[in-house]
């Protein structure tokens, strides 16, 4: 059985900050991460694999040269090989230009695969986009924001128990087909200093444009039906009320009118 | 040059020093000045003051000495061992001197240097040496703290400030005073060595500015302090030697030492340290590792198997014993995503923790030696958890508080039934080739004992801190007996009652377990030479 899961790397976004003056994300200083996300949907690609022996899990990512370093921790995390598709020429993809990418990849690295697994969404962009438009795209079943996964006897289905608003429901498709992971109940595995040696000795490839079978209209910009116009910080919120020249006594009282008024107590 | 004179500073009105005045206001509204770490709580204390400035703290000291009222100095009171109580008198709260003065580099070492005042915290500075940023002295500095802040913003690599005492909301001032150490001591030491330089308040109110590497005790172990007017007094170095293992019990000594050192680690008896100077040290990529082992022997033959490993630096070695583990997954069977970490491993018996030096991009990382050393004790990197990203980092270092957490939890739960109950825990060292006799007798010991207890800590340092978990009452009584007997024992072994965590007011009782009365004798002259009112931090370091 032949698994791809896609993945991205990301900065670690709780420890990204706005710089008050310019508006702009401090990058200094913030580390560049695996998805949680993208780990998570690995988490099942090796669960799925130990249940069904001979499995190869190959994680790709698109991004500069320096998302190897997501793929290093893919092939620590259990990926068998990883694949970089990296080129100027996708800069300033949307969603969409990148989803194509990504397929045009898969089916370059991968193409009998039988299962794609991506994470719910990345932590920057927060799109969810990318992994439905590939199912689309390849023409195959999806089910997103997976939190258990189970192949058939067989091998030739798949059963999600997947999040929804108002619960769970458990789906079933057939393979191949492309599955988001949730967190649900995963808490991030943490690998062996021995896997963290071995990954540096699995291959780790990279892609470029002229390996993918797309016209120049179809990558980055170009192929891009959405722009970014403009990034800006949400506006704080300020719902605070300060209470001032008030005794203590006369404080107390305005709070405990504000919260019987507001219905809080 | 063993003769250095202290300088005069005009001190501020005594009047204009920020205060709180009187028991019950103090005791209703200000208990947290109250206590430390220790929850060791003070029932006497007449004012709290808080200095913006040296003029300010020598407004506090001269007056107080006039009025004869002793005065005890807080940092961030994040002690473990009570120092900064006051037991009575006055309590002097630095807490205003928040500034970081200076950054500069020494091109003569090639090191960078941060001169801070004492209430800069540990976790302040190493963020603005992390992040290049020092805020205050790019906008209130001159031009030419600008340029040297430019220069080190545009200096290569990253750096950070090496002493890490766990509790980063520690003071500057507060860990030089208690010399505080930490997991890396195993590596770059303790605080003493990365302090460059202090500024000191005396007894009489005048200032002491000591650089390292400057003052020296004479051949005949003495120091010579004069004052403003010109008169001298001698100090005389005791002629102990130090234990050959970390320590910060009682005041330090050697032939030929540096005056420096003296404060360092004098748990404020000699002084009050308003300004420090240290060092800064360049930070490389680390990975840490936790290797779990069948059990305590095992960890143990895995500890001496890195460390007489060649070639392999290790920032620290910690130690989860046996029992310590058992806990830990118990504590993860009750509540998995509170510890945050995937199931302990079925066959983890005890576990080892270390750090090394990784650069996860470089293209063959060799750890051969690393491979071998674990391969010498019976393991495999296979049993590891290994990260190298910081919330990697970060997840391995919440594991480790978890422990005294959970023991602390533990330890509240059965308080309930006994309100005089309370956690055991040692601070004992002995040198390298004690580690495993010491062991020997703690296990025998508390099994004998029947006690409940577990062991955790700073093993590199041959440091453990063997928790010990009462019951009941009895068992209470019992594990102090049994402190008491291995504070002896590590002391026969050559080590230390206390390694890090100071006498203070709590350990008292034990200095007397490792010096001689007349070697005690000897610090006290010290004392007496520096501060003849006994003004300075009345009942720590000396049963009284």
């Amino acid at each position: 059985m032949n698994i791809v899961v896609c993945i991205k790397q990301v900065p670690e976004i709780s420890e990204v900050k706005v710089n008050p003056e310019t508006g702009t994300l401090v990058r200094e200083g913030v580390a560049s991460i695996l998805n949680p996300f993208c780990e998570y949907a690995l988490d099942h690609a090796v669960r799925l694999k130990q249940g069904a022996p001979g499995t190869t899990i190959t994680a790709v990512s698109m991004g500069p040269p320096q998302a190897r370093a997501a793929l290093l921790r893919a092939l620590e995390l259990g990926a068998d090989r990883g694949v970089l598709i990296s080129d100027r020429r996708f800069a300033g993809a949307d969603t969409w230009a990148t989803a194509l990418t990504l397929c045009a990849a898969v089916r370059a690295v991968q193409g009998d695969f039988d299962l794609i697994l991506v994470g719910k969404q990345a932590i920057d962009g927060d799109t969810a986009q990318v992994g439905p438009e590939m199912a689309e795209i390849l023409g195959i079943p999806q089910i997103m924001y997976g939190v258990q996964m189970e192949l058939s006897q067989n091998g030739k289905r798949i059963k999600v128990k997947r999040e929804s608003e108002s619960g769970y429901q458990v789906l079933e498709a057939r393979l191949p087909a492309l599955v988001s992971a949730s967190k649900g109940e995963t808490i991030r595995r943490l690998p062996s200093f021995a896997d963290i040696l071995a990954a540096r000795d699995k291959p780790l490839e990279t892609v470029t444009a002229d390996n993918l079978d797309l016209s120049e209209e179809q990558l980055g910009l170009q192929g891009s039906y959405t722009q970014v116009v403009k990034i800006f910080p949400p506006q704080a919120k300020k719902a605070c009320r300060r209470l001032e020249g008030l005794s203590s006594q006369q404080a107390g009282a305005e709070i405990a009118s504000f919260l019987r008024n507001g219905h809080f107590i | 040059m063993f003769e250095i004179a202290s300088q005069a500073i005009t001190p501020a009105g005594f009047e204009d020093v920020a205060r709180v005045e009187g028991w019950p206001v103090i005791n209703d509204q200000y208990q947290a000045y109250l206590r430390d770490e220790s929850k060791l709580t003070s029932e006497a204390c007449d004012y709290i003051f808080f200095p913006r400035d040296e003029a300010e703290v020598a407004a506090v000291v001269l007056e107080m000495a006039r009025r004869g009222v002793p005065l005890t100095v807080a940092g961030a009171r994040t002690g473990l061992s009570g120092g900064s109580v006051p037991l009575r008198g006055a309590l002097l709260s630095l807490e205003r001197l928040n500034a970081v003065e200076a950054l500069y580099y020494v091109p003569h070492v090639e090191e960078w240097r941060v001169r801070a005042q004492s209430a800069v915290t540990l976790r302040d500075l190493n963020g603005m040496v992390l992040n290049k940023r020092f805020p205050e002295l790019a906008r209130g500095g001159d031009q030419a703290d600008r340029a040297e802040l430019a220069r080190f913003q545009a200096a290569p690599g990253d750096f950070f400030y090496p002493p890490d005492p766990t509790e980063m909301s520690a003071s500057l001032g507060g860990t030089v005073a208690t010399n505080a150490s930490g997991a890396r001591t195993y590596r770059f030491g303790d605080t003493r060595d990365w302090v460059r330089g202090i500024r000191v308040i005396l007894a009489n109110g005048e200032v002491l500015d000591i650089p390292r590497g400057k003052y020296f005790a004479s051949a005949n172990g003495r120091f010579t302090i004069f004052d403003s007017q010109g008169r001298g007094r001698q100090v005389r170095v005791p002629d102990y030697a130090m234990p050959r293992t970390k320590s910060t019990s009682g005041f330090f000594a050697a032939p030929h030492m540096d005056l420096i050192d003296l404060f360092i680690g004098a748990e404020g008896m000699l002084g009050i340290i308003t300004t420090v100077v240290v060092a800064l040290c360049p930070r490389e990529p680390k990975c840490s590792v936790v290797q779990f082992t069948a059990d305590d022997e095992q960890a143990l033959d895995l500890v001496e198997s890195l460390r007489s490993q060649d070639g392999l630096p290790l920032d620290f070695l910690e130690f989860y014993s046996q029992k310590a583990i058992d806990l830990l997954r118990r504590r993860q069977a009750e509540e998995p995503a509170a510890m945050g970490m995937p199931p302990i491993p079925a066959q983890a018996g005890a576990a080892v923790f270390f750090e090394f030096a990784f650069d996860p991009l470089a293209a063959r990382p060799d750890f051969s030696l690393l491979s071998q050393a674990v391969e010498r004790a019976g393991l495999s990197l296979a049993q590891s958890w290994a990260g190298y990203e910081l919330r990697e980092m970060a997840r391995f270092k919440n594991f480790r508080h978890l422990l005294p957490e959970t023991v602390n939890h533990l330890i509240a739960e059965r308080k309930r039934l006994y309100p005089g109950l309370h956690k055991l825990g040692t601070d004992l060292a002995v040198p390298d080739d004690k580690l495993r006799p010491m062991w020997n007798v703690y296990q025998e010991a508390l099994d004998q004992a029947g006690l409940e207890w577990l062991a955790f800590g700073h093993v590199g340092n041959n440091h453990l801190h063997i928790n010990l978990l009462p019951r009941d009452m009895e068992d209470m009584q019992r594990g102090l007996e049994l402190y008491s007997r291995f504070a002896a024992q590590a002391v026969a072994f050559g080590g230390t009652v206390s390694a890090e965590h100071g006498i203070g007011k709590l350990k008292t009782k034990f200095l007397p377990e490792m010096y001689t009365p007349a070697q005690i004798a000897q610090m006290k002259a010290v004392k007496q030479a520096l501060d003849p009112q006994g003004l300075f931090n009345p009942g720590n370091i000396f049963l009284s």
